[in-house]
């Protein structure tokens, strides 16, 4: 294969490359925008996982893709102490980077290149987020660039951090640059190859394909045969089999601290060599690259899956609000329906204010009469239909008191049993101060002016239908604050759920009640009535518990888990999928693809 | 368990009195935040209590040394130079040693702590059986057991596991670096890093010193140093060695040796096991200890619960019933008995709730029940909202998790709530019976009522025979006299008694009242009180058992 027929070869770019770079540039921004705030098991590795996708993408694929004849970048990664920065030296033939005994060495990355290479470098073309320098006193987070003859043209040396020593900025920096490679020059010891870190890291690189030498250093020499041919058969039993093995003897040093010219000429050879043939630098930035971006679909993938648990986590706890609020609604439209509100204090209330209580068991066909001790009693005495209002409202507002309790209790319990939650939870009430798992603060009150309100839009409704009663006697003989508490009563034994023995109790008080509304108003208006207010009551309940339940929701919302995040990032995964397969097969696959995915975006338009 | 502090009683001659304590301080912790504080740290707390006390059991004469450290940095060869012989496998391939090899010196008792370490039986070696002369160095390690740990860092995961297992039962670890190594994360973060707490039983070798140029030497023991302060084990020794060529075998040797003739290597292994388990299990189950926590709840709390506890239980019903029932009988009794038959037309209000059977009925049912109507969603809310008020007075100031359990036990009876207050109501003697001036009241009514009756015959005879004159007394005869006397003194005593009727009917049913009330009082201790205060007793036990293994 020469460039000129590789797609991504050194001639100007093609089409398929440019989607390609509008794919990739699109995954970048998916990825940006999936976040993954919650606290989930395993959400530490998936936030690494996202954030090593955007480097490797701002780093090296994206420079890469656009600029393909851009020179090859080797990074000579590994241990610490395995030898990467004398084996840089050494392959310089001067000291471009500080080796040292105490461990960890390379403290920013050192990057060897050619002096004709150097416009490819000093920009922020790769690795945009470090700063360049040409000094030797480079701190971390800068990249120092050392320009000499020694490297050939069209191929540069970045001499890495460590990978496994205890300075974590170190770690994570050679994760890093490790990512931006075309070729990783992985250094390891005869301590060394056995180790399980920088295994991780070729296993890593295996998954992904990406070029890969291993060089062996430090290795006494007496040892070599035998660790060589372990470490050889490590590789190959890990998928590496293809990868050049190169042995640097451990000899005492030179003038310089530099390992022998003799020792390390193997490498250097290898490396002219591909600096040399532009086709085999081209086969290994294809192979590094190809594999790169199959990897990153990949495990965009993985990322979609994060986002999208953390959407289903969202929608979870969501769902626990919900239901805890829902649940309480239903328990006090359920309380105040079967009847059982009117006992205890309302009824003494009602009968009292009725008459007396025994006289009203056996009341059913007597109404006429009952009436007029109504009236009579209503007339002499207006204090008790005050006290049954009292009492309404406080039975109705130790119901909501409780059932906001419950559900914030609830809600907070069911969050409470998953880590994430639970993490949310505890921000919220540092935020707040005050606990979510109570109602809140404010809520006695409010639920207090809940029920007024609502008698008070009761006596309203009354009012408004007896408009045009006005001047019957009847209105006037019984007054709006008496049909009012009659329709209170009527309303909490509407439902009629109403058995056994409080059929008598609560049954007969309402049924007076009726009888008395339906008098006055005729009894289709009774019932429109009672159903208005039951309405109005229930009403009322919800907005109290949907201002009891935002406070969750809220928590919720700033959290800033997107449901459509995955999606998004799937669709892009799988477009560079299909760019990459059509690439692979030719310029019909190609227009093929490019078919379907015009369909795909008209639907997507369409939807 | 008790055993466990017996073994730890019987090292008490070893100079540190409370190691006994601060393992039975630990496990009362332990068994007090079982279930109540996060289950990880209870856990590990239980296995440390476990661990020391299995420990202490075993031979506590010898001193188990275990070399670890990453695979090529020389564990087997410094294994090798301490014991004199050539014992363990050394190579170049890596990583070389898979199984955990014992050397031990001295003989008693060291079988039963292998088993509990689990050393293969082929992998064990004793100095003392070997063919040599035991030299005065010999005799100075008597007691070791040394162990020649697998490595922590290569890619077999099965040595890390044994790694773990081992560093956690050894009691004092010397950790073998190298040059090349020594920066290494894995085993600073993994291992040295979560045993600040343990410098006593640590000894930090640099082997392989060797290979480092003779003037290079003092600065990469600075630095190995540097980044042993940074783990927070600024005092652990560290030694330069090289196996290979002998250089400062001796001395660690010397350090070893002193250490096992000390004997303190058990103890100061166990007293920082505790002390880091201890502390974990104080972070979770929350520091801050108010001290005056019994009978912190006000006594309006309290009245407010059982006020809404005796609504539920229909205390205001059986009252009110009380009351109409004693009237009722005791009109019955004093009533003119012409009449007062009719007042036994009316159901008993007490029975109608099913409560009138008495002390004697009582005995015949084995549980009564009651027909009190159920819990209103009113009733229940009053309730629950009194219990929880009581339990946030309870729990206030106490750590999460504590105010937790105390909020769960407030509730964790409720639901045994109306069969504990229909029980209650039902067994409360309600005193519903006829005073006993009523029974005289009675007796004197019917006195009269005879009185009338022989005057009506008297009058009727009188009349039917008309013969006989009708004695007269001041004018009045005499036959109509006792008629008038005995109704008109009948209706008369009704009427008076009426007065005190009502008056004993009030006093019973508020003798009542005071008595389910009690009643009442006693479920709400039972269901809410006695839980809550159990949690408030685990926490308290909790916090002394911490400060007795923290001490």
């Amino acid at each position: 294969m020469t460039p000129s027929t590789h797609r991504y070869g050194s001639g100007p770019r093609t089409p398929e490359t440019s989607d390609m770079v509008t794919a990739l540039v699109r995954l970048r921004e998916a990825l940006r925008a999936a976040e993954l705030p919650l606290d989930l098991p395993g959400v530490e590795t998936q936030r690494r996982t996202r954030a090593q996708l955007v480097d490797q993408l701002e780093d090296y694929v994206l420079p890469r893709l656009i600029q393909i004849e851009a020179p090859l970048l080797a990074v000579v990664g590994g241990s610490t102490g395995a030898g990467k920065s004398t084996l840089v030296n050494s392959l310089v033939g001067s000291v471009v980077t500080q080796p040292g005994v105490l461990r960890p060495t390379t403290r920013s990355p050192v990057l060897v290149h050619n002096p004709a290479d150097a416009d490819w470098f000093d920009k922020d073309r790769i690795l945009p987020d470090l700063a360049r320098t040409t000094g030797s006193s480079a701190g971390p987070g800068a990249l120092q660039l050392v320009a000499t003859d020694a490297v050939p043209v069209g191929l540069a040396l970045l001499d890495a951090p460590d990978v496994d020593s205890v300075e974590e900025h170190n770690r994570t920096l050679a994760t890093q640059l490790l990512g931006a490679a075309d070729l990783w020059l992985f250094v390891t010891s005869a301590a060394r190859y056995a180790d399980q870190v920088p295994w991780d890291y070729l296993r890593a690189a295996a998954e992904r394909s990406t070029a890969v030498a291993v060089v062996l250093d430090r290795t006494p020499p007496d040892a070599v045969a035998e660790v060589s041919s372990h470490l050889a058969r490590m590789l190959t039993t890990r998928g590496l089999r293809d990868s050049p093995l190169f042995t640097v003897p451990e000899v005492p040093l030179g003038a310089g601290g530099l390992v022998e010219a003799e020792e390390v000429t193997e490498i250097r050879g290898w490396l002219h060599l591909l600096a040399s043939d532009s086709n085999a630098r081209a086969a290994v930035v294809k192979q590094t690259l190809d594999g790169a971006v199959r990897n990153l679909a990949r495990t965009a993938h993985t990322v979609a899956d994060a986002a999208a648990e953390q959407a289903a986590t969202v929608a979870d706890l969501h769902a626990d609000a919900d239901r805890a609020y829902a649940e309480a609604a239903e328990r006090v439209e359920e309380a105040s329906a079967d009847g059982t509100l009117l006992r205890g204090e309302v009824l003494a209330r009602w009968q009292e204010f009725v008459g007396t209580g025994e006289l009203f068991r056996s009341l059913e066909s007597q109404v006429g009469r009952v009436r007029d001790r109504i009236v009579a009693t209503v007339r002499g005495r207006p204090q008790p239909a005050q006290q049954v209002s009292v009492a309404v409202e406080a039975g109705l507002q130790t119901l909501l008191l409780e059932q906001a309790e419950t559900a914030a209790e609830r809600a907070a319990a069911s969050w409470r049993s998953v880590a994430a939650g639970r993490r949310l939870l505890e921000a919220a009430g540092r935020d707040t101060g005050r606990d979510l798992g109570r109602a809140s603060r404010g809520f006695r009150a409010d639920a207090d002016r809940a029920v007024r309100d609502w008698q008070h839009a009761l006596l309203q409704m009354v009012r408004c239908q007896g408009a045009d009663k006005r001047s019957t006697a009847r209105f006037l003989a019984y007054g709006v604050n008496a049909l009012g508490v009659a329709l209170m009563v009527v309303v909490f034994a509407y439902t009629a759920g109403i058995t056994g023995a409080e059929a008598g109790i609560a049954g007969g008080s309402a049924l007076v009640g009726q009888k008395l509304l339906e008098a006055v108003f005729g009894d289709q208006a009774v019932r429109r009535l009672a159903a208005a207010a039951r309405k109005d009551l229930n009403r009322r309940v919800g907005e109290l518990f949907a201002a009891e339940r935002a406070r969750f929701t809220q928590v919720l919302d700033g959290t800033g888990v997107r449901d459509a995040a995955a999606d998004r990032l799937r669709d892009v995964a799988r477009r560079i999928d299909d760019l990459r397969f059509a690439a692979e097969l030719g310029p019909t696959a190609a227009e093929q693809s490019a078919l379907h995915d015009l369909e795909a975006s008209d639907e997507e338009a369409a939807r | 368990m008790t055993s466990v502090v017996d073994q730890a009683r019987r090292l008490l001659g070893r100079g540190t009195p409370d190691l006994p304590a601060r393992v039975d301080g630990l496990r009362r912790a332990v068994e007090a935040c079982r279930g109540r504080v996060d289950e990880e740290p209870v856990q590990q707390a239980a296995d440390v209590v476990e661990r020391v006390g299995t420990r202490l059991q075993l031979s506590g004469d010898q001193t188990v040394v275990a070399l670890a450290g990453a695979t090529g940095s020389g564990k087997s060869s410094t294994f090798n130079a301490l014991t004199g012989l050539d014992l363990a496998a050394t190579g170049v391939r890596r990583p070389t040693t898979s199984w955990t090899m014992s050397c031990t010196w001295g003989e008693d008792g060291s079988e039963d702590l292998l088993e509990w370490l689990e050393v293969p039986r082929r992998h064990r070696v004793s100095r003392s059986s070997m063919l040599d002369t035991s030299t005065a160095e010999e005799r100075d390690l008597a007691g070791l057991v040394l162990l020649d740990l697998p490595d922590h860092d290569s890619t077999e995961v099965a040595h890390h596991l044994e790694v773990d297992r081992l560093v956690a039962m050894a009691d004092l670890l010397v950790w073998v670096l190298d040059p090349q190594k020594y920066a290494d994360a894995a085993v600073h973060e993994r291992y040295l890093r979560p045993l600040a707490g343990h410098q006593e039983i640590l000894l930090v070798v640099l082997n392989h010193i060797d290979e480092v140029p003779e003037e290079r030497r003092p600065e990469m023991l600075a630095d190995l140093r540097r980044l042993l302060e940074a783990d927070g084990l600024g005092e652990v020794p560290v030694l330069a060695t090289s196996a290979r060529h002998g250089e400062g075998v001796a001395e660690l040797k010397a350090h070893v040796a002193a250490r096992v003739r000390d004997k303190k290597a058990v103890t100061a292994r166990s007293l920082a096991d505790l002390a880091r388990a201890a502390r974990r299990l104080q972070e979770a189950s929350g520091a801050g200890a108010p001290s005056d926590l019994p009978g912190r709840t006000g006594p309006d709390r309290i009245a407010e619960m059982v006020e809404a506890f005796a609504e539920a239980a229909g205390v205001p019903t059986v009252v009110h019933a009380v009351e109409r029932s004693s009237r009722r009988r005791a009109i019955h009794a004093t009533g003119w008995p012409v009449t007062s038959w009719l007042g036994r037309l009316k159901p008993d209000p007490l029975r109608r709730l099913h409560l009138d059977v008495g002390a004697e009925g009582r005995r015949l049912v084995a549980r009564p029940r009651t027909s009190m109507p159920e819990l209103t969603h009113v009733q229940r809310a009053r309730v629950d909202a009194a219990v929880r008020a009581v339990a946030d007075q309870e729990a206030e100031g106490l750590p999460r998790p504590w105010a937790d359990a105390v909020r769960t036990a407030s509730v964790s009876r409720l639901p045994d709530l109306t069969d504990a207050l229909d029980r209650a109501v039902s067994e409360v003697e309600l005193g519903v019976k006829t005073p006993w001036w009523c029974r005289l009241v009675q007796g004197f009514q019917w006195v009269l009522l005879l009185a009338a009756l022989s005057g009506l015959v008297w009058l009727i005879s009188l009349g039917a025979g008309g013969t006989l004159v009708a004695p007269v007394w001041y004018g009045w005869s005499v036959p109509a006299l006792l008629v008038a006397i005995g109704v008109g003194g009948g209706l008369l005593l009704s009427l008076v008694c009426q007065g005190l009727v009502r008056i004993s009917a009030r006093l019973r049913a508020r003798a009542a009242r005071r008595r389910l009330r009690a009643a009442v009082t006693e479920v709400t201790q039972r269901l809410v009180v006695a839980p809550v205060r159990e949690e408030l007793d685990a926490y308290e036990a909790a916090q002394a058992g911490l400060a007795d293994a923290l001490r």
